[in-house]
């Protein structure tokens, strides 16, 4: 059976680079197709009908034609831009953590429709509340909600609810966590001498079951937890990120630049 | 990087199209066009080319005062007695200035910051030129009165808008930016909706 010469996609758009005089390549997470790289040619032309669907944190929705060594566009629509996320540069920042994830943990054509629902719940979530400082629970639940469910629907959850050495439940007592090893540890296993363990408190354990079992980033409950937890969680799931992903995360490395008092 | 020439081609041939390659909007075709054209031009032709990129590293620098790309600090606009001085367009790469100057409409200073805020390339407020800005701004005897951000319509442009203007904020400056939406000779039907939206939220009276 032959694959037919143009097919339909909604995505959205996680970064795009110039390519040649006008044209310009972009990437988007698909729902149909996972993640896709295609040519928009003559995008960057002022003049262009394609002009302004392919700026980064753009859900479109997209009639393609096959090519040789990239599919290229034949017509583009917006269906959501996220205004609110773009309106300032720590909503853009933190958005485009989001689509710089999304871009390191998928592969192309591999399609994995809850992971776009996940980055489309987030960028919502950011869109309402753009301005929060780092260390306002609004503005970090969702991201490290985000996180979590990220490494899980990729297949890298990290071992929250049973020793990653000897198998035991763990105790409601301070555990600790090597990211090597694959997750949370009790206090007496001992792991190789190459696996880095960092410590890892109750309230923060707790903290990441609440993120594994919440079912969406709405239904996040309004919590006030202390910022030495949030910042500990945040800590961990970065290092399990930058683990997985085998390079610094750098829209982080940006946002920890710009921080938000 | 110099690789075992191409067969059919030389080692210094097979250079200069590594080298062309690696230019920006140059690929590997382009880059051997280029080569090929290069080794039939007359000799004095291909060496006013090598003197011309030599010449650009050895004497091009940046202006003390904008940053812009200059052979002279202060540059010809900054050392003009005849440009407003209360007034600073902000741009991102020196070829913004350019396409500004030809307009013959801006009559004011420039700061180029050569690049934009870019989280997904780890690109901060301390890898482009706004340091420079802000110390310029604070010098007590600046007499400006509005700073024109004119980065690109882009996602990194607009943020690197709204850097500059939370860092501003309070500062007595008049903070504005170049008016977005649709582009002369363009079609409402194809606009995008963020470009649509924002041409509707500039609109003007009709006079």
């Amino acid at each position: 059976m032959t694959l037919p010469r143009t097919y339909r996609a909604v995505g959205l758009t996680l970064r795009k680079s110039p390519v040649g005089e006008a044209d310009l390549v972009s990437s988007l997470y698909t729902r149909e197709h996972g993640k896709l790289e295609v040519l928009a040619r003559g995008a960057r032309r002022l003049t262009s009908r394609l002009m302004g669907h392919f700026e980064p944190l753009t859900l479109v929705r997209l009639s393609i034609s096959r090519g040789r060594s990239l599919d290229i566009v034949a017509e583009a629509e917006v269906v959501n831009a996220f205004p609110e996320v773009k309106a300032g540069y720590t909503g853009v920042a933190r958005g485009l953590y989001v689509a710089e994830l999304v871009d390191g943990f998928s592969a192309l054509a591999v399609s994995n429709p809850a992971l776009l629902d996940l980055a489309l719940q987030t960028l919502n979530a950011i869109g309402a509340n753009p301005d929060a400082p780092d260390d306002d629970a609004g503005a970090n639940f969702p991201l490290r909600y985000f996180d979590l469910q990220l490494l899980n629907l990729s297949g890298f959850m990290p071992e929250l609810y049973r020793c990653v050495e000897c198998g035991e439940e763990l105790e409601p007592e301070r555990h600790r966590f090597a990211v090597g090893a694959g997750g949370a540890l009790c206090p007496d296993c001992v792991t190789p001498e190459d696996v880095v363990v960092r410590s890892l408190s109750l309230p923060a354990l707790k903290l990441l079951r609440l993120l594994h079992r919440t079912e969406s980033v709405e239904r996040l409950p309004r919590l006030s937890i202390p910022n030495p937890v949030q910042r500990e969680v945040h800590g961990i799931l970065n290092e399990t990120l930058q683990h997985w992903l085998d390079r610094q995360v750098r829209s982080q490395a940006f946002l920890d630049a710009t921080k938000l008092a | 990087m110099t690789t075992d020439p191409t067969p059919g081609t030389t080692r210094s041939l097979g250079q200069l199209i590594d080298r062309l390659h690696q230019l920006p909007g140059i690929g590997p075709k382009s880059a051997q066009r280029i080569a090929y054209h290069i080794a039939h031009i007359a000799d004095d032709e291909a060496r006013a080319l090598a003197d011309a990129i030599v010449a650009v590293k050895d004497l091009i620098l940046f202006c003390d005062e904008c940053r812009n790309l200059t052979d002279a600090s202060p540059c010809a606009i900054c050392a003009n007695p005849q440009r407003n001085r209360d007034q600073i367009c902000v741009v991102e790469e020196s070829r913004d200035l350019v396409a500004l100057e030809r307009t013959r409409v801006y009559r004011g200073l420039y700061h180029v910051l050569h690049g934009a805020l870019s989280p997904l390339n780890g690109i901060g407020p301390e890898d482009i030129h706004l340091p420079q800005l802000f110390g310029r701004l604070q010098n007590e005897d600046n007499p400006l009165q509005e700073l024109i951000v004119a980065t690109n319509p882009t996602l990194e442009g607009d943020a690197t808008a709204d850097f500059i203007h939370r860092r501003l904020a309070g500062s007595g400056i008049r903070i504005t930016r170049l008016a977005l939406g649709l582009p002369v000779g363009g079609s409402l039907e194809f606009a995008d909706e963020t470009t649509l939206s924002r041409a509707l939220a500039g609109r003007n009276q009709l006079e």
